[in-house]
């Protein structure tokens, strides 16, 4: 345990000085971040009570809700993102081979790799949550404690999603149906901007399907309405089923895809 | 057990194959996959190769551009899944317990982009060595030893983007040390370097790796020259197979007096032997970013590195 806890805080350490290699890059994203809000704060001031009915399980507030909604798909964008970026990018960078030649084992490379964007998400969503409350969003009554728990659950999901990503891309190099896949549809079905129920009925039968449901469905509840744990636990159970069902999936698939490219000597192509 | 022409011991063995093969299919898409097309055609680099390495032993693989050599060296180290035969090292088979090959082995390519350009020369080899299970002080302190092996300290805190050719390889010595392992695998170590700094090079393998360290190593090259130099035994290898083993000196007295390993190559493969060029772009040695390494390239520290 402590191995591994060395282990990622090297990795971490790797990534933050990469990234603070490239500063102008790291302070532009921080910038616009704050557009990106500003947006929808505006937009939320168009809409005013126009959407009440449907935002009444969360308080009522357009701003406060899509503020959790991008702030915490962020997470999903990561991991979708992340592990197989990792992978790309290591490939590219011609540094894989020389990591895959440790004793370090290929699944833990490929999800250490993906931490430090896992800490910059982190970052971003305290700083939505920091103007969010300055721009007039109260998380007075939060659950700090069952946020965290569907947190945590959040990033295994997405983790296990993304892993399942990366390993096609140790495959296929290219064209990941995975990401596709999720990308196109969660912030359509998932309750980014708007609540599932504005949906057809039909058409919420795919949100159901989709963990980012769940996950922004439980944070917007514990932070907008500090639910307890015993009201968060029906989207807490799903998010726990999820992971149990995709991380061992995940990891087997990525075990896969890495013997299938030594297999096929394309480990490092690209 | 014997000294090796470096210095070193040797003793029983260290890399061990046995009828290795990797034949490699046309990469197929997503349709051949799911429609289970069975794959046609393909190359065989590697083929049905029958080895045994001693421990301290220099041990060279000599062949041509495409020979194979770098997928079979791929292959002992894990990196390439054979598809037919056996390989061991250090006792260890190589595809039920990978994971302690790569405990006991090192490996060093001429692939100067294997590093990250933008972290400094300590950086690289500290993160590298977390990799191997080395941490906080354990990691600082054998960087600091292993950049004074390779004669880096000065430069250690320079990002590594502004190294110079020998000094990237020297680097990736360095990295193929940090675990201290048995058998150190090298992949054309002085490709990209002008002659001086090969022979430097060639020089710091058998002082410092071979007679200090006692490591087996594992050598692939283009060099008839530095294959003379260093190894103890060479094997000629070419359409992925190996045509004969031997002491240098015995496979050219083989052929009779005044043979030399050119002759032996085109003996026993029927082609003439083409030497890579080895010298690097004329000034590539020389830091025009303006960088303060002293003298250059690998020929320094004892007439060596």
């Amino acid at each position: 345990m402590i191995t591994i806890y060395r282990k990622a805080l090297s990795f971490v350490r790797r990534s933050y000085m990469l990234q603070m290699s490239y500063k102008f890059e790291f302070f532009l994203r921080l910038f616009f971040m704050f557009f990106n809000i500003l947006t929808y704060y505006f937009v939320a001031k168009l809409i005013g009570t126009a959407g009440m009915k449907y935002l009444e399980p969360y308080g009522g507030d357009y701003f406060s809700f899509v503020l959790i909604g991008i702030a915490f798909s962020g997470y999903l964008m990561v991991s979708l993102r992340g592990f197989s970026e990792s992978v790309r990018d290591e490939q590219m960078m011609g540094t894989l081979e020389a990591m895959l030649v440790t004793p370090t084992d290929a699944s833990a490379i490929i999800t250490l790799s993906t931490l430090w964007n896992f800490i910059f998400a982190s970052f971003r969503v305290l700083l939505y949550l920091i103007i969010g409350v300055l721009l007039g969003v109260s998380l007075a009554g939060a659950n700090v404690l069952g946020a965290l728990i569907i947190l945590g659950l959040t990033i295994v999901c997405f983790s296990s999603i993304g892993i399942l990503s990366a390993s096609f891309i140790m495959i296929f190099k290219r064209g990941d149906p995975i990401n596709m896949l999720f990308m196109s549809t969660s912030e359509l079905f998932g309750g980014v901007f708007f609540p599932i129920t504005v949906l057809p009925a039909w058409l919420q039968t795919v949100s159901h399907l989709l963990p980012m449901t769940y996950s922004l469905n439980g944070m917007r509840h514990a932070l907008l309405q500090g639910y307890s744990l015993r009201e968060l636990a029906p989207d807490v159970g799903t998010l726990v089923l999820f992971s149990v069902i995709l991380l061992p999936v995940s990891l087997l698939a990525f075990r896969y895809a890495v013997r299938k490219a030594k297999m096929e000597g394309t480990l490092v192509h690209y | 057990m014997r000294r090796s022409s470096g210095g070193g011991i040797i003793g029983e063995t260290a890399i061990e194959t046995i009828r290795l093969t990797k034949t490699f299919v046309a990469p197929r898409g997503l349709a051949d996959l799911v429609r289970r097309r069975p794959a046609i055609g393909g190359i065989t680099p590697v083929d049905g190769v029958d080895l045994s390495v001693r421990k301290g032993e220099v041990f060279g693989i000599l062949g041509p551009n495409g020979a194979g050599k770098t997928t079979l060296i791929k292959i002992l180290c894990t990196l390439i899944l054979p598809t037919e035969g056996i390989a061991r090292i250090n006792g260890f088979d190589l595809e039920e317990e990978s994971g302690r090959v790569r405990e006991s082995i090192g490996l060093v390519t001429t692939d100067e982009r294997s590093f990250y350009w933008r972290l400094t020369g300590r950086q690289n080899l500290e993160f590298f060595a977390s990799l191997h299970n080395f941490y906080s002080d354990d990691a600082k302190n054998m960087v600091e030893e292993l950049l004074g092996v390779v004669d880096l300290k000065y430069a250690a805190d320079e990002r590594f983007l502004n190294y110079s050719a020998g000094m990237k390889q020297r680097m990736a010595i360095a990295r193929g040390l940090l675990n201290d392992p048995s058998v150190l695998f090298m992949d054309e170590p002085t490709r990209s370097l002008d002659p001086g700094a090969a022979q430097g090079l060639r020089d710091f393998i058998k002082e410092e790796i071979v007679k200090e360290r006692g490591k087996t190593i594992f050598i692939s090259t283009h060099n008839l020259e530095e294959a003379e130099e260093l190894c103890d035994r060479v094997a000629i290898f070419d359409d992925g197979r190996i045509k004969v083993v031997g002491s240098p000196a015995d496979l050219k007295a083989s052929l009779g007096d005044g043979s030399k390993l050119s002759d032996v190559f085109l003996h026993y493969t029927g082609k003439k032997f083409e030497e890579r060029g080895g010298t690097a772009a004329p000034g590539f040695r020389r830091d025009r970013r303006g960088f303060p390494h002293r003298g250059g390239g690998l020929g320094r520290r004892r007439g060596g590195v």
